[in-house]
């Protein structure tokens, strides 16, 4: 937290393991509260945002030590940083290599960029307006198989009274484009969504359920698995749950191996992640 | 030299003779070497390493023995079955997955539980220091772990033998009900020792404790503070607290007593003062000064603003300061050597302040009065100083000693208070074994996987 850096672990690694790689400096120019990391498999990259300067960064695949990213998004243009959401952003990214777009939750917005842009660049499309039903969005993953997005609210304090959602958009959406689908409600158990993923050949959402933001040890954390033409109050298909057997406290990321038929999970109070075997989802 | 055909044809012959030779003395060792593994029964890996060893292992386009290790835990993890009837090209699976893309899989109206343990667990065991004060009136050094979510005091004597795994400390506060997470900052009042606790993020509350707290103990008193505070500094005369907050770039500053809700006295913030991601915040009474460190992420523009990155850079502001007010004199640029400098302090009786310099593994000491692109006085840094991710720092005035926690190897390291340069330290505190360098995850918000190496990708 203190100490910004992106540790790199070998898939096997366990406790006290140490990082095959560590990127971390000056040059590298990550701050700490980054809130997602992508690897983009096609083009070897992995792409950051450093929420603070309100930039995207995309960096080697390989990248170590105090390298400096090869692309940054950032400046008067690109329209990074919605003055109305909470401790500012961008917090998160996803990359869609089929298509070569970069996409950001900014608040009440989307913003799409071309994958190969570098600087003060204009974003390629923008979703914004009151039919998107977006308000404080922070999270997003990108489906380019079933050609869908799905974007979610990440910070829900104690106390209040509205639930996040997860809402489901075209891929291609722009302007004041409705929602194809709204999963919310009681039976989703939905309080706030951290990180997204999708896993496009069977059209599975993965979600990541961290519970409320201001809790240490909240009730109601799990990993939980929709589809990507889920709508309504409805339940998630399968869900991994912070039980005394997952050892869960927090998790706040998810990430897919679908060769291994693997999930892990980065639990924020246990400072760790968890690996688990998930081959009903693959 | 030119060879007749009868010559080469001898030659050839006698390498022939020599490789068949060559052949049955290497089929007679790996022999005896799989004899020997199998007359012994249950051996031991190492003497299967030796065995194949000693067998010359090389390339022989056959199965061969190359190591041997232990099948992992396994929770649930098993091969699937297959049906007789799957399709098992590639092709085939691919074509499969495309026609379910297309499909809507049926649901029942409850979710499947999965019960289910990870198969592995990537976490670091020990503490990982963020930030190190003292106890004026003991000399106890109290360490923040930003890892376990602690605070472990040590003796300033303690030192930990090269052997040791690990020095215990005289007392931990820690668990629950204190409320520490993610906790950066820490001061101690110099006349009544209360401990005075920051928090980064999470739960955006200073929590402050008796002298004596130890255990699970909930906070004597806390302060809602501005999400994202980092570095802490006390004006003892006027009893005003200090606090740098990354999240707006600014120094909030309270009354030393505040607590519950109470609002800041006053702030400095806004695009004159040139806050960039605060970090470290110290006070130099005698000539009324507050001195920051600064990542370099910042905001520009009006309406709407937008991201910049400049160089890191130590700011420094009049006491009086508030609102938006442009720093008296900025050190920056190459010659300073600065890289994501943390924490700061000033010596007064020197006239110089340290600088806990984490991505450059250094110490860096620079004059109160410096500005501009200057090279710091003095820095320690090297191989025989032990630092690592040097992330707090401080004089101990009475014994004339420089502290450091260093948060990428487990341990405080004590120097002389001039030290200067690639010095070992006088005594090291070590909270893990020797030669442990810490994982430094810290909150971690995200996790990505390389497919293509297998690696997995945690970002703090």
């Amino acid at each position: 937290m203190a100490h910004p850096q992106i540790a790199v672990f070998a898939r096997l690694a366990t406790e006290n393991s140490q990082p095959v790689r560590l990127l971390s400096g000056q040059k590298t120019r990550l701050s700490r509260t980054m809130h997602d990391v992508r690897y983009d498999e096609v083009n070897d990259e992995m792409l950051v945002t450093n929420p603070f300067a309100r930039a995207i960064m995309v960096f080697r695949g390989g990248a170590d030590g105090e390298e400096a990213p090869i692309r940054i998004i950032q400046g008067s243009n690109t329209m990074l940083g919605d003055p109305t959401r909470y401790a500012g952003g961008p917090d998160r990214v996803a990359v869609d290599a089929v298509h070569d777009e970069i996409f950001v939750p900014d608040g009440s917005r989307v913003l799409v960029f071309d994958r190969k842009a570098n600087g003060n660049v204009a974003p390629i499309r923008v979703l914004e307006g009151p039919d998107t039903r977006m308000d404080n969005e922070g999270t997003l993953a990108v489906d380019p198989l079933n050609n869908v997005i799905a974007v979610a609210q990440d910070t829900v304090t104690a106390g209040s009274a509205k639930m996040a959602h997860i809402l489901i958009f075209d891929r291609t959406a722009k302007g004041n484009a409705k929602p194809r689908g709204e999963i919310a409600g009681p039976k989703t158990e939905i309080i706030r969504i951290n990180q997204l993923q999708m896993h496009p050949p069977k059209g599975w959402i993965v979600a990541a359920q961290p519970g409320f933001i201001d809790v240490q040890k909240p009730e109601g954390v799990f990993i939980g698995v929709w589809h990507v033409s889920d709508n309504g109050d409805v339940p998630p298909r399968w869900k991994i749950g912070g039980t005394a057997k997952s050892v869960m406290l927090k998790p706040r990321g998810v990430v897919l191996n679908p060769k291994h038929k693997e999930i892990m999970v980065a639990d924020m109070r246990l400072n760790s992640v968890l690996t688990f075997y998930f081959p009903e989802i693959f | 030299m030119a060879l007749s055909a009868t010559q080469g044809e001898r030659m050839i012959r006698n390498f022939n003779l020599q490789a068949k030779r060559f052949g049955v003395l290497t089929g007679s060792l790996l022999g005896g070497a799989a004899l020997y593994v199998l007359l012994m029964g249950n051996v031991a890996a190492p003497e299967l390493a030796d065995a194949s060893k000693a067998a010359l292992r090389s390339a022989s386009g056959a199965p061969q023995l190359v190591a041997v290790a232990p099948l992992q835990a396994m929770d649930g993890e098993m091969c699937e079955w297959m049906p007789a009837s799957a399709e098992s090209s590639l092709l085939a699976a691919l074509q499969q997955d495309r026609a379910q893309s297309g499909a809507v899989p049926a649901r029942s109206t409850a979710s499947v539980a999965i019960e289910r343990e990870p198969v592995r667990q990537i976490r670091d065991t020990y503490p990982t220091f963020s930030a190190i004060a003292q106890d004026a009136r003991t000399g106890d050094i109290f360490m923040q772990d930003e890892n376990l979510f602690g605070i472990r005091v040590f003796d300033r004597l303690d030192n930990t033998p090269p052997n040791a795994a690990f020095t215990e400390p005289k007392r931990y506060l820690g668990g629950h009900n204190t409320k520490l997470e993610f906790n950066c900052g820490l001061y101690i009042d110099p006349k009544t020792g209360d401990i005075y606790s920051v928090n980064n993020d999470t739960t955006d509350t200073l929590v402050i404790f008796e002298a004596n707290a130890k255990g699970d103990v909930p906070p004597d008193r806390e302060l809602r503070t501005p999400h994202g505070t980092y570095g802490i500094a006390v004006d003892e005369g006027k009893q005003e607290m200090y606090l740098t907050v990354e999240h707006t770039n600014a120094i909030a500053v309270f009354n030393k007593y505040a607590q519950g809700t109470d609002k800041a006295l006053r702030e400095i913030r806004g695009l004159s003062t040139h806050l960039a991601d605060p970090h470290g915040v110290s006070l130099d009474i005698k000539n009324q000064l507050i001195l920051v460190t600064n990542h370099g992420n910042t905001l520009e523009g009006q309406n709407p603003t937008y991201g910049k990155f400049i160089p890191p850079a130590i700011t420094v502001y009049p006491m009086s300061a508030k609102g938006d007010i442009a720093p008296l004199r900025t050190i920056a640029g190459a010659k300073t050597m600065l890289n994501w400098p943390a924490h700061i302090w000033v010596d007064e009786g020197r006239g110089e302040f340290y600088v806990a310099n984490d991505a450059d593994h250094s110490i860096l000491v620079f004059g109160i009065e410096d500005q501009g692109d200057v090279a710091p006085r003095r820095m320690i840094r090297g191989a025989n100083t032990q630092l690592r991710n040097p992330m707090g720092v401080f004089v101990d005035l009475q014994n004339d000693e420089l502290w450091v926690s260093n948060m990428g190897n487990h341990r405080a390291t004590v120097y002389p208070r001039t030290a200067n340069g690639n010095v070992a330290p006088k005594r090291v505190i070590r909270s893990a074994p020797q030669g442990k360098i810490a994982q430094a995850i810290g909150n971690p918000g995200a996790v990505g996987y390389d497919s293509k190496r297998e690696q997995v990708l945690v970002p703090n």
